[in-house]
């Protein structure tokens, strides 16, 4: 029979325990068993500093304080602590205080929420734009608002969660297609001809950080009449020319339906956005319950969005370092053959394979040495592909980085050899 | 409990779980992917049809299986360990 470590959060999403109150029986079972609690000591480690590249950690592991080197937190272009930014936070925090206290369309809409909107429609090309409070609330507030039942939503397998329950919670017919394959997409959207239809891909698919097929997916939504919706949030403000995403890496901007993004990540703040043509963000504002139900964003997120919008697109400075510091780092990865996959962005995954053990086995190793990269387990990723996530930032020293290189080589690549 | 009794509880759980399918026309040979499921429709069909066979099979073993026959061998090894 299988031992606990052979089981994983995907096998007890199903709740047969008479007690609402409690969850699953055999769960309590499964997650007091020794080595998977030791598993679960990586999950809520606590930052004691800003997430820069240098930080600090309360380790789980052992309750010691470690400095570490940062290559989880999404931080990649470093706006979260730009020195610019603060200065706009404290400065709106002064003046509006923490929390806009009302949903959008009753209070909660002030100059600054309408200037962060226009500012991003205008960087994204589009008519207008609705902000969300959350990343995750954007993409379900989006879908849900926009598609129903007896539509269709077309998913790449390796959606985000937020868009698969997006797709849920709108009541339309979920189709899931073989990860950037648009034969197959072809062959599910022949199912659904006379339906509406919309295809959600990611300009970076987050847990492979590699690159949608635009160019081929997009032809494909075009033959059947579908509407395309392009999830940036891994791609805004480092890809293309103008820092405008994935879409404009591929000169496909105009063929883009719907853009989101989120505000968490390259922008260093907290929330998500959907920019598009003026007559569907009318139309959500009444129907996108994430959007019309929320308290808006806290004025000081808006009030420093604004300004690293304007620093990270002012030039093009803090993606190019971005970028430099991810050719220098995976090519260091490549030289000692390790694998990180189809990856082609600042997003890269070491993949350690089957193991859990090693993978536990590893990221502990590392975290003791100082470097802080959290081990990705099944469900997230296939069991046989378990890995670590490398999120690069333009904030890295080579210092850094050849301090982590080093950390690898010794507890990865020495183990493997 | 037979391997046909252990087929028809998961035929009753696609119907219940997918629109338009109906037990008689579901061939065991097949994948429930061609009946229209995609894999939170799988993992329901699966995860009812464990909890109505009271046995408990990690996810990471299911994910090679191609069809609904060799769902049913998997149930059936399981039942038989007790």
């Amino acid at each position: 029979m299988p031992d606990a470590t052979d089981f994983s959060l995907a096998d007890f999403h199903l709740n047969d325990n008479p007690n609402v109150l409690e969850p699953p029986a055999d769960y309590l079972e499964w997650i007091s068993d020794p080595d998977v609690r030791q598993a679960f000591t990586f999950f809520e480690q606590q930052l004691l500093t800003a997430p820069r590249t240098r930080s600090e950690i309360l380790s789980n592991l052992d309750r010691e304080r470690r400095p570490i080197i940062n290559l989880t937190s999404y931080n990649y272009l470093g706006l979260s602590t730009h020195p610019e930014v603060l200065q706009a936070a404290r400065e709106t925090l002064d003046r509006y205080g923490l929390s806009a206290s009302g949903a959008p369309l009753v209070s909660g809409t002030f100059d600054l929420h309408v200037e962060l909107a226009r500012r991003l429609a205008e960087f994204k090309q589009k008519d207008d734009c609705l902000l969300f409070s959350s990343g995750y609330g954007g993409n379900l507030g989006a879908l849900q608002g926009m598609m129903r039942k007896g539509d269709v939503i077309a998913m790449d397998e390796r959606s985000h969660k937020s868009v698969i329950d997006g797709a849920t919670l709108s009541g339309a017919r979920k189709v899931f297609f073989a990860h950037n394959d648009p034969e197959d997409l072809a062959a599910q959207l022949e199912k659904h001809r006379d339906r509406r239809i919309l295809v959600v891909l990611e300009g970076v698919y987050s847990m492979d950080g590699d690159l949608c097929r635009l160019p081929e997916l997009a032809d494909v939504a075009d033959e059947y009449g579908a509407g395309i919706y392009i999830d940036e949030a891994h791609s805004t403000l480092m890809f293309g020319e103008n820092g405008r995403g994935v879409a404009e890496h591929f000169g496909m901007e105009d063929r883009i339906g719907v853009s989101y993004g989120t505000l968490s990540k390259s922008f260093g703040g907290v929330g998500g956005f959907i920019c598009a043509n003026a007559r569907l963000i009318n139309y959500l504002k009444g129907y996108s319950s994430a959007w019309n139900f929320s308290c808006s964003p806290s004025p000081p997120v808006v009030g420093g969005l604004i300004k690293a919008l304007e620093v990270a697109t002012r030039d093009s400075t803090l993606r190019d370092r971005l970028w430099t510091n991810t050719e220098y780092f995976r090519s260091r990865l490549d030289s000692m053959g390790l694998d990180t996959g189809d990856c082609e962005s600042q997003v890269i995954p070491l993949i350690i394979g089957p193991s859990g053990e090693k993978l536990f086995r590893y990221a502990t190793a590392m975290q003791k040495r100082g470097l802080f990269l959290q081990p990705i387990d099944y469900p997230a990723v296939p069991a046989h592909r378990r890995r670590f996530r490398i999120s690069m930032s333009s904030q890295l020293e080579e210092e850094d980085m050849d301090r982590a290189l080093n950390i690898i080589e010794d507890v990865i690549v020495k183990d493997r050899d | 409990m037979t391997k046909e009794e252990v087929i028809e509880v998961i035929k009753r759980n696609i119907v219940e779980n997918l629109d338009d399918v109906e037990a008689d026309s579901i061939d065991p040979t097949k994948s429930m992917k061609e009946y229209g499921a995609n894999s939170l429709d799988m993992i329901e069909v699966v995860s009812t049809s464990m909890r109505e066979l009271n046995i408990k099979i990690p996810r990471s073993e299911l994910a090679e299986l191609g069809n609904i026959d060799e769902l049913a061998d998997k149930f059936m090894e399981y039942i038989n360990k007790g």
